[in-house]
């Protein structure tokens, strides 16, 4: 019997509870979050700003998971740092908890820039959780204009949250196109299309020096000079790993905090996952900080498994993700966006682009717009890091199947076929 | 619990399985009501045809379930005793994760009902209905027991040619 604790209570933080408890019923569990709701589908705060999903169908995991797993689950506590010394944590009210096993599942923060004049004013926010989205509902039912800073995946989808609600938005972006984490130039465009037809003004290669306003923000500046009047901004700069209560400690960091293939950090019965993690990347052949809720889920469940005496591998993770934009659906994973010979088909009046891309006789990225039927094989390929030269000139071909990628892959673990 | 295996040595791909399926799917149940509906419905079963072989596939409710951990709403559930993955469409937004990682590309999106076109084994009938469907018996329910002993049975009725 051990005594764990948890910090953070989201994607990472739930599986890590499942996979202990999927083999060890006695340890004592404790989880820790600074935010004051049971987990939720953080992911669905842009369709909680829209309107279509209502806060109660947020839930990720409600009361009674916390009561059948006998979880002690302190909510609106911040952990302020870890001391590994004595294997304990010191939460900001100077209460201590000690542990056996601690697990680091603390996630990640919306990226502010400090040095931008005024971003302090009340109508700027961060787009990450329940709280913010609350007060953002609050603030766009009064508003009539709103900027988003930035034109990443968080960004655009407060844009597209704001857009339902009939907001007026503009994208704000300083780079010369949107969603260059999951998207290369020509889906770019696409999704620029997309987005104007809509009515959500991009602006790209325009950056605002100041926010202005006298307690209340009242307006944007632009580098140009010209000024937006605009009572709401949404910053999604991108984010970064909350680690700064491991200060203190002698856990290896890189942008994350480093783990091996345990999920273990450099120090001893310390396991790091989810967003805050630093993993192998199957792709790019180095640790990344793929922040994306699968991986979480998966770091979470081998994190638990393994404080809870198993012995799991976790094979790396791929930076891979999966949206829908007016009815306009993406899948990509791995590396796209390369210079690296690739197998594309574009066909711009349907929205239709489908690009893989290949390093010798492996597949590493793939990039689907409009029709992503058959990304799973893709992903699937990826993965195995499989010899493809032998099905290439069939892997743009709709009728791509399981059937035809069977021989290729190693991992067989449903029986199907006579 | 069982599940659908396919006897590739007999299917014709004359896709009976996906009009029994996309009927099964439609509102009216009926094939030839369901041709007319306004949302057309789509069968969860697609039998591709490769090197002259045709295989019929639909979710396979892994033991895995890679789609249950990518699924960011929560739709989408493990059942532990009945071996099933369980779709509550209601809380399903359309994000297409579960798509992105399924291992047999056997999830596609409806983009009509954003949400994902994935077998249920008929959960409101007793048994699939694909497998009344196909003329030649090609696609069987079974425990996995059962399965294992046809697949032995075949291999060394094979050998004793």
């Amino acid at each position: 019997m051990k005594n764990i604790v948890i910090i953070g209570n989201s994607a990472a933080g739930v599986a890590a509870i499942e996979g202990i408890r999927s083999r060890d019923r006695e340890s004592k569990i404790t989880v820790i979050s600074d935010e004051a709701y049971l987990a939720y589908c953080r992911c669905l705060i842009s369709n909680y700003l829209s309107g279509t999903v209502a806060e109660k169908d947020l839930t990720y995991r409600d009361a009674k998971f916390y009561k059948d797993n006998n979880v002690e689950l302190l909510l609106e506590k911040k952990v302020e740092r870890v001391d590994s010394k004595k294997k304990r944590i010191i939460l900001e009210d100077k209460s201590q908890i000690s542990y056996d096993s601690l697990i680091i599942a603390t996630g990640s923060s919306p990226k502010i820039p400090k040095e931008l004049k005024g971003v302090t004013k009340r109508g700027v926010f961060g787009f990450r959780t329940i709280k913010d989205t609350k007060e953002i509902i609050t603030i766009a039912s009064i508003s009539h204009t709103s900027c988003v800073l930035g034109g990443g995946l968080i960004g655009l989808k407060a844009a597209y949250g704001l857009n339902k609600r009939k907001l007026d938005v503009k994208v704000i972006v300083k780079s010369g196109r949107i969603l260059s984490q999951i998207a290369d130039k020509t889906a770019s465009e696409l999704f620029l299309n997309c987005f104007q037809k809509n009515g959500i003004e991009v602006m790209l290669n325009t950056d605002i020096s100041e926010i202005i306003g006298n307690g209340d923000l009242r307006a944007v500046k632009l580098d140009s000079g010209k000024a937006i009047g605009c009572s709401l901004v949404i910053v999604g700069k991108g984010v970064a790993p909350n680690i700064k209560l491991i200060s203190e400690t002698d856990i290896k960091t890189d942008k994350g905090i480093l783990v091996d293939e345990s999920m273990r950090t450099s120090v001893n019965d310390i396991y790091a996952a989810g967003d805050v993690a630093e993993t192998f990347d199957l792709t790019a052949d180095k640790y990344e900080n793929n922040a994306l809720w699968p991986c979480a889920v998966e770091q979470g469940r081998i994190a638990g498994l393994n404080i809870a005496g198993e012995n799991i591998k976790y094979t790396g993770s791929l930076g891979m993700n999966s949206v829908d934009f007016f009815g306009l659906p993406l899948v990509s994973m791995g590396a796209f966006d390369t210079e690296l010979e690739a197998a594309s088909s574009l066909d711009r009046e349907k929205n239709l682009y489908k690009k893989l891309v290949l390093k010798g006789s492996r597949l590493i990225g793939a990039l689907l717009v409009g029709d992503i039927r058959n990304s799973g094989l893709y992903l699937r390929l990826i993965k195995e890091k499989a010899d493809i030269s032998k099905i290439k000139d069939d892997l743009l071909d709709a009728n791509l199947s399981y059937a035809k990628i069977a021989e290729l892959i190693k991992k067989k673990e449903e029986k199907i076929y006579l | 619990m069982k599940k659908l295996y396919y006897d590739v040595s007999k299917c014709l791909a004359c896709k009976s399985c996906e009009i029994a399926c996309a009927t099964g799917k439609s509102a009216s149940k009926d094939l030839f009501k369901a041709v007319g509906e306004e949302i057309k419905p789509r069968s969860c079963v697609i039998v591709k045809t490769t090197q002259g072989k045709n295989f019929p596939i639909a979710c396979r409710h892994c033991k895995t379930h890679p789609c249950v951990d990518a699924c960011i709403a929560k739709a989408l559930t493990y059942d532990e005793n009945k071996k099933r993955v369980i779709h509550d469409k209601d809380r399903c937004i359309g994000c297409w994760m579960c798509v992105m990682v399924c291992p047999y590309g056997a999830i596609r999106d409806n983009k009509k009902l954003k949400i994902p076109i994935r077998c249920d084994l008929c959960a409101d009938v007793d048994e699939p209905r694909c497998i009344k469907a196909c003329p030649v018996g090609a696609i069987m329910y079974l425990e996995e027991e059962e399965y294992d002993k046809i697949l032995a049975d075949k291999k060394s009725s094979k050998k004793s040619l």
